[in-house]
């Protein structure tokens, strides 16, 4: 494998998003917005700053919302999404005749979002302090931080195998993935990841059930971690449960990807 | 290596859903989806040489495309063996794809919202392409087919024609040893077209590279095929040279005149089949071996403003092929 390949199709995917501008800036503007939202319906709730609520304080709960522009920037932009239409409309074709590896390519287009994104992410939440001037919970504890990291590159890597097995519908439903793809980004991800809120507001038994879903370590999992809400044991129980949903992933995604590409009729020209 | 490629008892189906008209047929085709296997290829063979360019002909969905899709590795093959360069193509191995290029004619791989320099760079790093081979073949193909100056502008901004030129030269900076063609020229103006052609030949020449190449276009076959494969419904039907094919099948040829004022019918027809009528436009055809003598004739004895000769379209002799002329003796090389 040769990294300057993928260098190359860093730089192109970077570039291109340029090319969609208006579509960009909108789509942050949709980021801010829902932070807004998520904002001011807590702080409402935490006005009095001694209220505690499901463990969160005001700080924590306002921390645990910036938190959330970053994580969404970080592990829910990709370029990935696209890879439905490119079968059905049998694109495909033009990235599986060159020599190079579909997955790692779809990832490094997804990394160049992530880091379009992750940038503008950085500029509007010193914006929104600013404005807002929330108080904040920085975490100190080094171990936290580590762990915090490593999270991180699971989640990323959760997302991309979610992400990349809902884009192959359209090898047995042509139609699908649209559908498909507003379920799983839309309405699955971000409730049962604690994009809109924090998952401790369900009830106890659905919160184990999540547990051993992937969602929750896409984001809230990550967060309750920098937040220091859970003990360090837990902490690693939960690094351990995302290694291994990356490996069920990887696996179910290497078999469903043989399995498409043996129906795939290059259609489309 | 003796064979570029070897093409052995390939047969390849497809599933389909069968979907029927209207409302109905939609709401039917979600409650019980009927399934129809479409046989595409239908146990073919065929070799070729290192070096060769070959025409591969037929009607639309006889299996032409579908047959270069299994070979440059996009389909996988139901049944019979394949082989390219010595690589089994569905493994898509790197050095395999390295080697190889599949152009079609509607297909776009340049990205459409940057300039063609972009995916030119991208295709650099991707093939891994030493800088200075690359500086050499961009110049050598942009000033072949003329498209020096569209370099830096978007793509979404190119006619059809530069496009298509722009998306060979994206095919072949890395020099494919193996070139599939699925119609490239389509959509091409004339000139363009002749263009296109030359740069075909040129290539095929300079490179020593295979060419396999479908269709529909006479000249195309013409100036390019030495050799034709005719299928028609999964089937080679005809395996050969090309003027084999032509003498066999197209036995006239077609005269088109333009007259300068009205003159009797009858007359014309004693030098040919008139086979359509448009004043002052007159098409007639008339046997190969008399093509000379009649244009001749014609133009000594009429007022003939304008003469053209041209061969009986392929798709012609490919339908009298198609008739069943062809099928009882299937011609092998």
């Amino acid at each position: 494998m040769s990294l300057s390949k993928y260098i190359s199709v860093f730089k192109i995917s970077f570039v291109q998003e340029f090319a969609y501008r208006l579509n960009f800036v909108m789509w942050r503007v949709r980021n801010v917005m829902q932070i807004f939202l998520v904002f001011f319906l807590w702080d409402s709730v935490f006005s009095d700053p001694t209220r505690q609520v499901f463990g969160y304080n005001r700080d924590k709960i306002l921390t645990y919302v910036f938190g959330i522009l970053f994580i969404r920037a970080l592990v829910f932009s990709a370029r990935a999404v696209d890879i439905a239409g490119e079968i059905s409309r049998g694109d495909l074709t033009n990235v599986l005749l060159k020599p190079i590896n579909y997955f790692r390519y779809w990832f490094t287009r997804d990394l160049s979002s992530k880091a379009l994104n992750l940038c503008f992410a950085v500029i509007e939440a010193a914006i929104l302090f600013l404005i807002l001037k929330p108080p904040f919970f920085l975490q100190t504890d080094f171990r936290i931080l580590i762990l915090f990291a490593v999270l991180l590159v699971f989640a990323v890597l959760i997302f991309f195998g979610l992400l990349l097995l809902i884009n192959m519908t359209p090898f047995w439903a042509p139609e699908s993935g649209w559908a498909a793809q507003f379920l799983f980004m839309g309405i699955i991800t971000e409730f049962l990841s604690g994009a809109v809120f924090p998952l401790d507001i369900f009830p106890a038994t659905i919160q184990k059930v999540l547990q051993f879903s992937p969602f929750p370590y896409l984001l809230f999992f990550p967060l309750q971690t920098y937040l220091g809400k859970i003990s360090l044991s837990s902490m690693l129980g939960g690094v351990l449960a995302s290694a291994v949903w990356v490996i069920i992933l990887i696996l179910t995604l290497n078999y469903v990807w043989a399995k498409g590409m043996r129906r795939y009729a290059a259609e489309g020209r | 290596m003796d064979r570029a490629i070897i093409v052995d008892h390939l047969v390849k189906n497809f599933e389909v859903t069968v979907k029927g008209p209207g409302l109905r047929g939609a709401i039917s085709s979600i409650i019980s989806p009927k399934r129809k296997v479409v046989r595409a290829l239908k146990n073919i063979s065929f070799t070729i040489q290192p070096g060769e360019l070959v025409g591969f002909i037929g009607p639309n969905g006889a299996g032409k495309t579908t047959t270069l899709k299994i070979l440059s590795g996009l389909l996988y093959p139901t049944s019979g063996f394949t082989q390219v360069l010595e690589f089994d193509p569905w493994d898509r191995r790197p050095e395999f794809l390295k080697q190889i290029s599949l152009v079609m004619g509607q297909k776009n791989q340049l990205w459409w919202d940057l300039p063609a320099i972009e995916t030119f760079e991208l295709n650099r790093a991707i093939y891994e392409i030493p800088k200075r081979d690359y500086e050499e073949t961009l110049k050598e193909l942009t000033e072949l087919l003329q498209v020096e100056k569209l370099l830096n502008i978007q793509v979404r901004r190119l006619s059809l024609g530069q496009r298509m030129k722009l998306e060979l030269v994206a095919a072949l900076l890395h020099k494919p040893k193996i070139l599939f063609l699925d119609e490239p020229t389509i959509g091409l103006d004339l000139i363009a077209q002749e263009k296109m052609r030359e740069f075909i030949y040129e290539y095929n020449k300079r490179n020593g590279a295979s060419i396999l190449l479908t269709s529909h276009n006479m000249d195309d076959l013409i100036n390019l095929a030495r050799r034709v494969i005719v299928i028609d419904e999964g089937r080679i039907v005809f395996d050969g040279a090309l003027e084999e094919l032509v003498n066999r099948f197209a036995k006239e040829k077609i005269i088109k005149i333009f007259l300068s004022e009205e003159v009797d019918i009858k007359r014309i027809e004693a030098i040919g089949k008139v086979k359509k009528i448009a004043f002052p436009e007159v098409v007639l055809s008339v046997p190969r071996s008399a093509t000379a003598v009649a244009a001749a004739e014609l133009l000594q004895n009429f007022p003939v403003e304008d003469l053209t000769i041209e061969e009986v379209p392929v798709e012609e002799i490919v339908r009298k092929v198609f008739r069943g002329e062809m099928r009882s003796r299937v011609l092998k090389k």
